[in-house]
């Protein structure tokens, strides 16, 4: 039986007492504080949630996060907030990063954006290609002016490249992009989120100096997966845009399947989990967890 | 242009709930700040008996039904006052566009609140079998208007496709076996053709029928949503055709925060679209100037003056996400970049990017007057005579 983890990297979904305070915020009903006492009531909760599911990295859920990119874009010279854009085909929204300059990010987000945890963590940030995507920057040039700083001091098991945009390119550059990732340091984990990687696979995915990468398996067919995968595979078994609840059972039986083409695998959601409502995702969150003690036990 | 040589000008959709009115609903105590709120702005765009509504406020147990439809006629008037030419009372007696239409349909759940962006949010539903109508869901609100409005009334209806792609859907989706299997965008396309089509034929229809029956004579298919899976541009097409086709009215749809380009050839089969109210402004430069160069944000208009079958335009020349408001100059020069592509002033109607509900009143009124004197400007520029 492979290695097996379970972990919930990404963007989490905020609470219905989160949600109405920063409505109530922004129609000045409300004060920065008492939003700040929200998002720390719901950090706690999603702490408990991923302890009580058994999970194996904790997340913060990147509560204060607008989006994929906002607080690097508000962080770094030379970068800024674009045009409002849809997020892929969802009906969430985020402001598209824009070039002003040469980007530079002075220091690390710090603990606002990167909230401290009560045990083994990992940290999600936006991949090189998906902060470069319609700037005219290069992958290298986010890489190593914006996100090395900000992973600079960042102490996490693993860092989670979100990618959202890179399994939907005609003609991926996987060259360029293995260039950017060679600075960043180990422990990275690309995680493709929403989108079918076979024909990524086909060119060579697997072989990007990354520890882990992630896989929507809603989208890619498992047969698209070589059968000597040597990373740690992040298998996306809960599907982040659907409210249905995802069955153990099959995620278990799934998962013994992945372990016939990898030795290490972590099961994951296929993107951020934020397309679900909170209560949702938390329920996802549970089931994860069973699945992955359904899938060791099984193996036992 | 219309027939007097005016570019019609006209809103998108909704416009923010004043604070009396949210409170109210929420059984909320109103505030001296909120109440005068209702004073100042019923004096300020004319809203006859405006003092019975303050009264109301001022006793504390005013019905929120009754309050709404203050707000309503408070709308109505405040885009009348600006000079648009076609209102609507921007959906004050909705919850908003997506919940007030599951919310009168059969076959939906609600599943909680997803982020729209930032902190706004929207509330999701679950498709979870047969759709049908319960009621027409815009009758009581048209018949109101008709009463109130003196301008002429154009209704928004959110779209068939909106409605789908922005529900989850439980009904046509395999609840297992999806894992791995490649289960292909062919199959997801399907199950989303299927909820679609069933909106579009028992929710969308009927309420069209009902609208024209009490005498609607320009409805809006809103469907922000249109362009959200770039593969089933033509599925949204089919939707829009089988809600409209064989009824007798003038149809226009709205569409925003999109790529645009995606939209092209698909909608060449979307003929009985007379009308395309697209957002424009939030992709555009602030600086003035007519040329090509001077507008990136109206590059992709040549492709809707190029369908075949000559619909008008409804430029979006108002950003609705700031509270910059843009100078007359600047929605002048918007315009007559438009009238020089098309050639044919005639069929560039003007109006803001989108609904203006993210923005308060104040703002909301400046930024429909200046779109109101950018089209006044527009007009004397073309015809060389004082308007």
């Amino acid at each position: 039986m492979a290695e097996l983890q379970a972990f919930a990297p990404g963007l989490y979904p905020r609470s219905e007492a989160l949600v109405q305070a920063t409505r109530d915020l922004d129609r000045g009903r409300t004060t920065v504080e008492a939003v700040d006492e929200q998002v720390e009531r719901d950090l706690a909760e999603l702490v408990s949630v991923q302890k009580q599911a058994g999970l194996d990295l904790l997340s913060d859920g990147m509560l204060r996060w607008q989006d994929h990119f906002r607080p690097l874009l508000e962080a770094a010279d030379g970068l800024a907030t674009g045009a409002l854009t849809r997020f892929l085909d969802t009906n969430t929204f985020y402001r598209a990063p824009k070039a002003e300059g040469r980007p530079r990010l002075g220091e690390p987000l710090g603990d606002r954006y990167v909230a401290p945890l009560p045990g083994p963590r990992l940290v999600t940030f936006p991949s090189p290609f998906a902060l470069s995507h319609g700037t005219g920057l290069t992958p290298k040039e986010v890489a190593d002016s914006v996100l090395r700083p900000a992973l600079e001091g960042v102490e996490a098991e693993l860092v989670v490249l979100a990618e959202p945009f890179l399994a939907r390119e005609e003609s991926p550059d996987l060259d360029t992009l293995a260039e950017a990732l060679g600075g960043l340091g180990d422990d990275l984990a690309l995680w493709l989120e929403f989108g079918d990687a076979g024909p990524l696979l086909g060119r060579g995915l697997a072989d990007l100096p990354v520890s882990a990468i992630g896989i929507d398996f809603y989208a890619t067919n498992l047969d698209d997966v070589p059968g000597s995968f040597d990373k740690l595979l992040l298998a996306g078994v809960l599907d982040a845009r659907s409210s249905l609840p995802e069955q153990p059972r099959e995620l278990a039986e799934f998962a013994a399947r992945l372990a016939e083409k990898a030795e290490r695998v972590a099961l994951v959601p296929n993107g951020d989990l934020q397309y679900v409502s909170e209560p949702i995702a938390r329920e996802k969150l549970a089931r994860l967890g069973k699945a992955k003690t359904a899938t060791t036990e099984a193996a036992a | 242009m219309n027939d007097n040589d005016k570019f019609l000008t006209h809103e998108v959709g909704s416009l923010a709930k004043p604070v009396w009115l949210v409170k109210t609903a929420q059984g909320r105590e109103l505030d001296a700040s909120d109440i005068e709120h209702a004073r100042s702005w019923g004096e300020k765009v004319g809203v006859e008996g405006h003092e019975e509504l303050v009264e109301l406020l001022e006793r504390g147990s005013a019905d929120p039904d009754e309050v709404a439809r203050w707000s309503s006629r408070y709308c109505v008037r405040l885009q009348e006052s600006a000079g648009i030419d076609v209102i609507w009372d921007g959906e004050q007696l909705r919850s908003e566009m997506y919940a007030w239409a599951i919310a009168h349909s059969n076959g939906f759940e609600p599943r909680g609140t997803v982020r729209s962006f930032d902190n706004k949010y929207y509330s999701k539903s679950a498709a979870v079998g047969p759709v049908s109508v319960r009621e027409p869901y815009h009758n009581e609100e048209f018949s109101f208007l008709q009463s109130v409005a003196k301008a002429r009334l154009k209704i928004p209806i959110t779209g068939a496709y909106t409605l789908a792609v922005w529900s989850y859907d439980e009904h046509h989706t395999p609840k297992e076996g999806r894992l791995g299997a490649g289960y292909g965008r062919r199959r997801e396309i399907e199950a989303r053709r299927e909820l679609t089509l069933d909106i579009a034929r028992n929710l969308i229809r009927p309420n069209l029928e009902a609208l024209i029956e009490l005498g609607a004579d320009w409805i809006q298919i809103d469907e922000p949503g249109a362009s959200t899976e770039a593969d089933e541009l033509d599925l949204f097409v089919e939707s829009f055709n089988v809600s409209v086709e064989g009824l007798d009215c003038f149809f226009s749809t709205h569409l925003c925060f999109s790529d645009y380009d995606l939209f092209f050839p698909p909608i060449e089969g979307m003929s009985g679209c007379r009308q395309y109210c697209v957002g424009f402004a939030n992709y555009d430069s602030r600086e003035l100037g007519t040329s090509a160069a001077d507008r990136p944000g109206y590059e992709v208009i040549t492709k809707f003056r190029d369908l075949p079958y000559e619909p008008i335009l409804g430029l979006g020349v108002l950003d609705i996400h700031t509270d910059f408001i843009e100078p007359p100059e600047l929605v002048r020069d918007r315009i007559l970049y438009a009238v020089e592509v098309f050639g044919d002033p005639g069929r560039i109607h003007v109006c803001p990017d989108c609904g203006l509900r993210t923005r308060s009143w104040e703002v909301a009124y400046e930024k429909l007057r200046s779109l109101v004197e950018g089209a006044r400007l527009a007009q004397e520029a073309l015809t060389g005579a004082p308007v």
